[in-house]
């Protein structure tokens, strides 16, 4: 029989290696999603700002936290949605199979590396954005934690809707209801005030609502108990979110 | 110590809303330093077994040990002694050929030094160094073919499981693979695994055939014995003008019945008989052959064997 000298590669080291073939698979086409990724929010950012030139300060945020979202949202999850209907079709989840790594090494690595590359785009939607709508910000250091944080669940909603989905058509259309519902319900994109009793309270279930909340506490440098609660929240999300799809993402055919 | 390297245990495969069975009850043992082809037609279930081998696909029913433990659920040690090249796909489709084969043989345990060398290794034994920095996209479907033997075998794996590997190649680049495959299992021990059509050519390093019909293991064994087993030792070509086909005693059925020319397998104790009779002035021309391993195989995939025969 076989000696069993061979060994795998520690977990981090899998992570390592993943992350780097990842990352080579935008290395021609980055830029691209850089530029859309900064300019769709910003413009949608300018358009609503219109509107809410009047309604003071807190509109302005709500507009500004909400956009940050929706460039997390097309930036990360659609993009996971798509990448894991296309590592499952093109055969090359069947490669990652039949290799001696992780499945959670697999999914970590995919989420950093598409966070990587959304990570630009993300930042100059908050800094951009807030001197585009004229939103005077006092970013908190904690806000290099609260990215990460928001952008978590959002992967891990792509990574689900991708590993779930039969096909391109099925996951982008599953992926398009998610992101409209999210921004929809809850005070993301509209304050509180503006918004019914049901809506607020479906809001508590949506991670949406709370990493715009987050967002606009690091923003305006407004540190409370409410910011930790958030805070908590989303790393509660984020754990969720990463066992389910390490649970749920079979990457053996049916 | 297990006896065997695989052993399949009545191995069923349903797929989901499918009212047949893929796989039907195979069992079947591989040991080590192998070289085990599978051949079949179109649908057999060849490609469903093989991705059961390496732990692509749960069984849905019987088991697949793999030195002694269930491939289902022991993902690590499956995969950390086998390498697997898919039908089609399953190479990274972003990535240069280097890469492929650097990350492929990293993953699998080698050093980072090493996973360097292995790359020059492959490359050289596959004969694809020009290819080094290409991306995997721009390669024609030949050397897309090699690369992915590479990645497949990146590693210096003790088992290999090898899905149609001369598909796309050119004459030169098959004969290639094949050589290159008999000098791993006889220089390294390497277990080889592999599905082809290509009967004729892999009968050069075959040592053990399994031969697949409608999701059914109707045989398993050496070439030599299973000719022997089915009386298919010769192959006798008769040509003559059509529409005169020559008499042939026996009552033999032709396997191929064309216009001027009809083939017939032969066991050797019924050649004196057959070539006392043959009334020559009715032949054109005559050509006797030991039948190869494609015969073997029509002769089974033939509609009207239902039996199933080991050697």
């Amino acid at each position: 029989m076989i000696e069993d000298k061979r060994q795998p590669q520690p977990f981090i080291i899998q992570i390592w290696d993943l992350f780097l073939i990842e990352l080579t698979n935008w290395r021609w086409s980055w830029q691209y999603l850089v530029v859309v990724g900064t300019i769709t929010p910003l413009l949608s950012m300018l358009a609503l700002s219109f509107f809410a030139r009047d309604s003071g300060t807190e509109a302005l945020q709500f507009i500004w936290s909400g956009n940050v979202l929706i460039g997390l949202m097309f930036g990360l999850q659609s993009r996971l949605t798509a990448h894991f209907v296309y590592l499952r079709t093109e055969g090359m989840l069947n490669y990652f199979a039949t290799l001696p790594i992780k499945k959670s090494a697999l999914i970590l690595a995919v989420i950093a590396a598409f966070f990587l590359i959304a990570l630009p785009s993300t930042l100059a939607t908050i800094f951009i954005g807030a001197w585009i709508i004229g939103l005077t910000i006092n970013p908190s250091p904690l806000l290099a934690l609260v990215i990460p944080l928001c952008a978590i669940p959002m992967a891990g909603i792509g990574c689900l809707i991708g590993s779930w989905s039969r096909n391109y058509n099925e996951a982008g259309a599953t992926d398009l209801i998610v992101t409209f519902v999210m921004l929809g319900l809850g005070p993301v994109m509209i304050p509180p005030e503006s918004l019914p009793s049901v809506v607020l309270f479906l809001g508590r279930f949506s991670p949406a609502t709370y990493a715009a909340s987050a967002l606009r506490a690091s923003l305006s440098g407004n540190i409370g108990p409410a910011f930790w609660l958030d805070l908590a929240a989303l790393v509660v999300i984020s754990i969720l979110m990463i066992s389910v799809v390490g649970r749920t993402l079979d990457w053996r055919e049916a | 110590m297990p006896k065997h390297l695989f052993e399949l245990t009545n191995l069923g495969k349903q797929y989901p809303k499918a009212d047949d069975w893929a796989l039907k009850d195979v069992n079947l043992t591989i040991d080590q330093g192998e070289i085990f082809g599978l051949l079949g037609e179109n649908g057999a279930g060849k490609s469903t077994l093989v991705k059961q081998l390496v732990g692509l696909m749960k069984p849905t029913k019987g088991s697949v040990l793999f030195q002694g433990k269930d491939v289902a659920n022991n993902h690590m040690r499956t995969a950390i002694d086998i390498g697997y090249m898919p039908q089609t796909a399953g190479s990274l489709n972003h990535m240069t050929v280097r890469e492929s084969i650097y990350f492929s043989a990293h993953l699998r345990g080698l050093s980072r030094h090493d996973s360097k060398l292995e790359v020059d290794r492959l490359l050289k034994l596959w004969q694809i160094e020009n290819l080094r920095d290409k991306s995997n996209q721009k390669l024609s479907g030949g050397q897309q073919r090699l690369l992915r033997l590479a990645v497949a075998m990146a590693g210096r794996l003790p088992v290999l499981i090898l899905d149609e590997p001369t598909n796309d190649l050119d004459p030169v680049r098959r004969k290639l693979a094949w050589d290159n495959l008999r000098q791993l299992n006889q220089k390294q021990g390497t277990t080889i695994i592999f599905i082809t059509h290509d009967a004729i050519e892999a009968e050069k390093i075959i040592q053990r055939v399994g031969i697949m019909r409608r999701g059914n293991l109707i045989a398993v064994g050496n070439p030599k014995e299973l000719k022997k087993s089915v009386d298919q030792s010769l192959r006798l070509d008769l040509f003559f003008e059509p529409g005169h086909p020559p008499f042939v005693p026996h009552s033999l059925d032709p396997v191929i019945d064309q216009e001027g020319h009809r083939r017939y397998m032969i066991a050797w104790e019924i050649l004196p008989t057959i070539m006392a009779q043959l009334n020559l002035d009715e032949i054109d021309d005559l050509r006797l052959n030991s039948a190869s391993l494609e015969d073997l195989y029509l002769h089974y995939t033939a509609e009207d064997q239902p039996a199933e025969k080991s050697a």
